[in-house]
């Protein structure tokens, strides 16, 4: 029988508070009053829900967070069980803290082995923070060996990918990542961005599509998009683009730039002066100086000094 | 140019003495009062103003038994800090310890001056005054508790015990009742209870009330008050039984040495024994379960 409620056993007669000591193993003799009390105690002590106490695991994981690595190491390893991969995985973020990267590799591949795939994720990370990018990226293969398409594992994938100068093979997990995921638009940018960092703006201009019109979050990748039609001859398209973005950003000084150097190709070196002066006043780059001492007319030769005529000397 | 000492002292370090109140903290903590005094020492010498750090200091000179020493911390803080609450809540713990009930109720009127709303200072002078044997003084300050927060179960009972005291027992009743409705485990509204009933010897409620409170937590007295019940309902084995064990937690009762004695005296005439019925002694007329009850007739010959 289940525990009534409290609200049951005030208003239950003499037989069925009977009844319900019975169901509950409690003594039903004595007076009603001292009966109905008793039975209430054990209702109220049933239903009561236990307080809520921080356990170890919650405990160190709150140390690692507030800055305690080796304390929080020293509690997850106490609550280290055979059956569970979470304290590995919590003593690997610990050792991530306190620095011990290669101690931390070896926490998530435990947890791995006992099941938590996630944990191959954190091992990457740990071995991506200490420049082993060629385990990382093994580790993130491991784990999409599973799951194909997850968006975190592509993304770490391509950083580490990226960061070990393997630009172009980034750019395709990038791309791969958007065809999984079309519901995230900006990845066929960061994919077409990636190509355009590998020296391949035909592939690129894949990558992006067709032009959009900028707003805010991916004015970034139009921007990109127009430097690499401009890389590719395609001047006019790259002009269009760049004034698209200027129209949703008039502060994006990297547009003015790229839409001054491509009227300069049109030859229209006063339009490009005017945009390069525009960005150089909202941003003090070298690349917009440079580009502006060569748009900007050169200064007339000053007249040479004439020599002075040999004075006569007056005469005595 | 200054020596390098004077320098420190000068131009103390902001992360020098964050890292001695912390270490101090954690000594106070693990229990290390003279780490955490040494430490405190050195935050001390930092910034001789700092109200936290007296506080604290007062906190451990406390636990470590030097009571003026740690009056005197407390005073210091309140020094730097006229209006610092824990400040006051401290010095008068300081001077309660010292048996200073006066000056105590003072700290808690000047605390209450500037911060009118503080339950702990209203609870803690009711208590105080309580001591002092001011009763309606003491209601006062429950009152004002209870003004603030209705549902705050100590205040019921509080306010109860310093009714009782006047012998307004209807009211004191009923502020156990209430104090019982909010906090069914209040074990101090239990043994007011238990008190109550046994100074109308309605011993049969006393000892339901002393088992129920006993359940939660030991006391020499509620044994000796439940001992007491049962000598009233005859149960000579059983009031036996509670001022032994009053007297194995608290050798020196003499009262229960007495009664422990009348109790092996009546146990030579009658000893009564209840069985299953815990409400032995509170018979009602008409009861489903005292109609059903199998030693109703012991049972109201013992029942007033």
């Amino acid at each position: 029988m289940s525990v009534p409620s409290a609200a049951e056993v005030e208003h239950a007669d003499w037989p069925t508070l009977q009844r319900m000591c019975e169901s509950l193993g409690l003594n039903p003799k004595g007076r009603s009053g001292v009966v109905r009390m008793r039975v209430l105690d054990h209702v109220r002590r049933r239903i009561r829900p236990e307080s809520w106490r921080a356990g170890r695991d919650h405990m160190a994981a709150l140390l690692t967070r507030l800055g305690y690595p080796n304390l929080s190491e020293d509690l997850w390893e106490s609550t280290i069980r055979l059956d569970a991969p979470a304290p590995w995985v919590g003593l690997g973020q610990a050792q991530v803290a306190g620095g011990f990267l290669s101690e931390a590799a070896k926490s998530f591949d435990r947890a791995a082995q006992m099941g938590d795939r996630s944990a191959l994720l954190h091992r990457a990370e740990a071995l991506g923070a200490g420049g082993d990018y060629d385990r990382a990226i093994a580790a993130c293969e491991s784990y999409l060996a599973d799951r194909p398409g997850n968006l975190r594992a592509l993304g770490m994938k391509a950083d580490f990918l990226a960061r070990s100068g393997f630009k172009e093979e980034a750019a395709r997990v990038l791309l791969a990542a958007a065809d999984a995921h079309p519901e995230a638009p900006f990845l066929r940018s960061s994919a077409g961005t990636s190509f355009l960092k590998a020296g391949r703006p035909e592939v690129a201009l894949e990558a992006f599509g067709l032009p959009k019109l900028a707003d805010a979050p991916e004015i970034e990748g139009a921007i990109n998009h127009g430097v690499a039609l401009l890389v590719l001859g395609r001047t006019r398209e790259a002009v269009d683009i760049f004034q698209k973005a200027i129209e949703a950003d008039p502060d994006r000084v990297e547009a003015l730039n790229n839409l001054a150097v491509a009227q300069l190709q049109l030859g229209q070196p006063e339009l490009a002066a005017a945009n390069l002066a525009r960005a150089a006043k909202g941003v003090d780059s070298a690349r917009i100086r440079l580009n502006l001492a060569k748009v900007a007319p050169n200064p007339a030769p000053r007249p040479r000094a004439k020599k002075p005529a040999a004075r006569k000397k007056p005469k005595p | 140019m200054l020596a390098p000492d004077a320098t420190e002292r000068f131009l103390p370090s902001v992360d020098r003495l964050e890292s001695a109140m912390h270490a101090a903290r954690r000594a106070f903590e693990r229990g290390d009062t003279d780490g955490a005094l040494g430490q405190l020492g050195v935050a001390l010498k930092l910034k001789p103003e700092y109200d936290a750090a007296w506080i604290l200091k007062g906190h451990v000179l406390q636990k470590a038994g030097d009571r003026e020493a740690a009056l005197d911390a407390f005073m210091q803080s309140l020094k730097c800090s006229g209006d610092s609450k824990e400040g006051w809540m401290g010095l008068a713990s300081a001077l309660h310890e010292l048996g200073r009930l006066k000056e105590e109720a003072e700290a808690y009127d000047r605390l209450l001056a500037f911060d009118p709303l503080s339950i702990e200072a209203w609870i803690d002078k009711g208590a105080v005054l309580h001591e002092l044997k001011d009763y309606s003084g003491a209601i006062r300050c429950y009152e004002e508790v209870l003004a603030l927060r209705p549902e705050h179960g100590a205040a019921w009972n509080n306010k109860g015990a310093a009714l009782l005291r006047l012998g307004q027992e209807a009211e004191a009743a009923g502020c156990f009742e209430e104090a019982l409705h909010l906090d069914p485990d209040c074990v101090d509204a239990m043994a007011n209870r238990v008190y109550l009933y046994e100074t109308k010897a309605y011993h049969g409620e006393a000892v339901l009330w002393a088992d129920r409170a006993l359940r939660i937590r030991e006391a020499p007295g509620l044994w000796y008050a439940k001992g007491l019940a049962h000598l009233g309902l005859l149960e000579s084995t059983l009031a036996m039984r509670s001022f032994e064990r009053a007297l194995a937690l608290d050798p020196t009762l003499k009262e229960a040495k007495a009664a422990l004695r009348r109790a092996t005296a009546l146990r030579r005439k009658s000893d009564f024994y209840r069985g299953a019925y815990e409400c032995f002694g509170t018979h009602l007329a008409g009861d489903p379960g005292c109609e059903e009850c199998e030693i109703r007739p012991r049972c109201r010959e013992v029942t007033p």
